[in-house]
């Protein structure tokens, strides 16, 4: 197995903004989001980060598509690191967000194009990934109407269309199916694992147990920023089912009864 | 061809919006209109009145020097009603029936046969109404005639009597307005045109979140910087070139020129030279307001901010008009520097080399911020803080 995506000893702190001290009733000034993290995820498989709001799988998603900057620790992605090389991190990967926006202005034809620009794609190569995605999820009706006059689910399939216009090896999906009617998640599910049938890679974060337990290869649960169980689905499990083993763990880690 | 595609999309997102292009243009023609209209109404219109005024006491010799010089103006006539009843021809200037009413001390012509000196004079008193314009024009009139009359009673000497002592051309003093007023309104357009395209497009684009998208590609920041300045510049261009086209063509009309003596005053270099400042203050001022914005959490925000900003570049446009005999040192100042050099242009006077380090100063300046923004746009704290 050839390991794609490295995470080593992650460690992300935020400053709290009295407004958001407020929000969380704490007076402490910091917040750890993610705290020495590190998981390994392998070409051709889905890993998916489980674990509650707040836990610190988006912005562990944020560092590997190299947004923001880890406090320590470091990344790397199809060999080059999250910190030293982050422009090359860009390119070999499609960041799914839903904080990442299109301009609803512009119409899919235009935005597909104009992605495949910054990502430096050839127009050649660029045409034809177009028609083929297009028709794929159901675009190219739609691909001369402007963005912001489509329904979410369509706005959802160009954002994810976009994400991926430059042929990333690694998808990186964080809450892929927020969100989405369920005729929409399907697509979206079946396109990840067509994706990983394609040799891709796929890392996505989710509380949804059904989710990983479908899709996934390879599972983290990450709690208070940190990976408390890392492994195949199988490994984690145990034997039990991901929802009963996740509150177990979850119990152990946080010492309290849900 | 990263930069070329983003410049395309800010020049599409402009061009394909007749809002936006017609924000961008009509305020140039809105000033023309305004000025024009405001130009015909003070400067073609020829007045004509027709006074009635009341007289109390008037010696003969007062109605005569009022009457003949009311003749010797063009478009006036003078009737005077002459009449004892102060108070009955008080309420009718009150009223409007009469022009106004001029009271005059019994004996007047005795009592200015000897001057009044350390003691109270004989005092001419004239009812009017200023809110009627026929009415204020009387009341300025016969005060004028008044007052030279009295003048020339106790001449001990002239300056300057009659005309032809200005030696200045009808151009220079037309340069001279020019030169105070224009690069105040010109910075003013300027700033107004780049604020409103790129406020939207810089914090309209963060606050949204498509920004953020754009940076997650492996696009260089300082060609994120330079695809939106270069085209916003050039957006803000158009509405400040429209501005200044409505200005430079509706200004003569306003000062009562005609527009081939406006555009004879100046030759070509002082054209050369006034393109190239405001040239050299768009992308600059473009920049300023992107720094802002990609500092700025949401529009809002960068609204108030720009608008601080607006104020200083106003209130320093402003002052320049009365800053005279700066040494060359104001062309390190940006904005300013192109201010006094516009100011230099239009009055007729100005240093080559000092408007052209202006211009280039400023340019360098601009390259200055859009690394600033670039280096913004790679900061996590600014890009995606909360």
């Amino acid at each position: 197995m050839e390991e794609i995506v490295r995470a080593e000893n992650l460690k992300k702190t935020f400053t709290l903004s009295r407004k958001q001290q407020k929000i969380e009733k704490t007076g402490q000034t910091h917040k750890v989001a993610v705290n020495g993290l590190s998981f390994s995820a392998y070409r051709g498989q889905i890993y998916g980060l489980l674990g509650p709001n707040g836990a610190g799988k988006t912005t562990t998603l944020r560092v590997l598509s190299t947004l923001i900057k880890p406090d320590s620790g470091d990344a790397f992605v199809c060999g080059h690191s999250v910190t030293k090389e982050p422009q090359k991190v860009r390119d070999c990967i499609g960041f799914m967000t839903s904080e990442l926006k299109l301009e609803g202005f512009f119409t899919p034809d235009f935005l597909f194009d104009f992605f495949g620009s910054m990502h430096g794609v050839e127009k050649e190569k660029l045409a034809a990934r177009k028609k083929e995605l297009f028709s794929r999820f159901g675009i190219d009706r739609f691909a001369q109407v402007k963005v912001e006059d489509l329904s979410t689910g369509m706005k959802q399939k160009i954002s994810l269309v976009v994400s991926i216009v430059h042929d990333p090896d690694v998808v990186i999906f964080d809450e892929p199916t927020n969100g989405l009617d369920v005729l929409t998640a399907k697509v979206v599910t079946d396109f990840l694992t067509e994706l990983k049938e394609m040799g891709k890679s796929v890392i996505l974060s989710t509380h949804i147990f059904s989710l990983v337990e479908k899709l996934c290869d390879r599972v983290g649960i990450v709690i208070d920023g940190g990976m408390v169980r890392d492994g195949t689905l199988e490994e984690v499990c145990e034997g039990r089912t991901l929802e009963e083993k996740f509150f177990e763990v979850y119990r152990a880690v946080k010492g309290e009864e849900i | 061809m990263k930069l070329l595609a983003l410049m395309k999309k800010e020049f599409l997102r402009f061009f394909r919006d007749p809002k936006l292009i017609f924000t961008m243009i009509f305020p140039g023609v809105l000033i023309y209109a305004i000025y024009s209209i405001l130009g015909g109404v003070m400067w073609d219109k020829e007045k004509t009145y027709d006074f009635r005024a009341a007289a109390v006491s008037m010696p003969p010799a007062f109605e005569e020097l009022l009457q003949t010089a009311a003749n010797e103006s063009e478009g006036v006539t003078l009737t005077f009603e002459k009449t004892e009843e102060k108070d009955a021809a008080k309420k009718k200037v009150e009223s409007g029936e009469l022009t106004a009413l001029i009271v005059f001390p019994a004996n007047f012509e005795e009592e200015i046969k000897t001057p009044h000196v350390g003691e109270s004079a004989p005092m001419v008193e004239i009812y009017y109404r200023s809110a009627d314009e026929e009415s204020g024009a009387f009341y300025n009139f016969a005060s004028a005639v008044l007052n030279a009359f009295e003048s020339a009673q106790t001449n001990l000497f002239d300056i300057n009597a009659g005309e032809g002592y200005d030696l200045s051309g009808e151009g220079s003093i037309f340069a001279s307005v020019m030169g105070s007023v224009l690069p105040f309104i010109v910075v003013a357009l300027v700033f107004s045109s780049c604020m409103s395209v790129t406020l939207e497009s810089v914090a309209g684009e963060k606050e949204r979140g498509t920004l953020a998208t754009i940076l997650v590609t492996s696009v260089k920041r300082t060609h994120v910087a330079l695809g939106k300045v270069l085209p916003l510049a050039c957006v803000a261009l158009i509405g400040a070139f429209s501005s200044f086209l409505g200005i430079a063509l509706s200004m003569p009309k306003l000062v009562g020129v005609s527009v081939g003596a406006f555009a004879g005053s100046y030759g070509f270099l002082s054209y050369f030279m006034l393109l190239l400042l405001i040239f050299s203050i768009v992308p600059l001022i473009v920049t300023m307001i992107s720094a802002v914005s990609a500092y700025s959490k949401s529009v809002k925000e960068a609204t108030a901010y720009t608008s601080v900003i607006m104020v200083f570049v106003m209130v320093i446009s402003l002052v320049s008009s009365f800053l005279e005999g700066v040494g060359g040192w104001v062309c390190v100042i940006p904005i300013l520097n192109a201010v006094i050099s516009m100011q230099g242009v239009l009055a007729m006077n100005f240093a080559v080399w000092q408007a052209l380090v202006s211009a280039g100063l400023n340019i360098v300046y601009t390259g200055a911020l859009v690394l600033l923004i670039a280096k913004m746009l790679s900061s996590e704290k600014i890009m995606f803080g909360k």
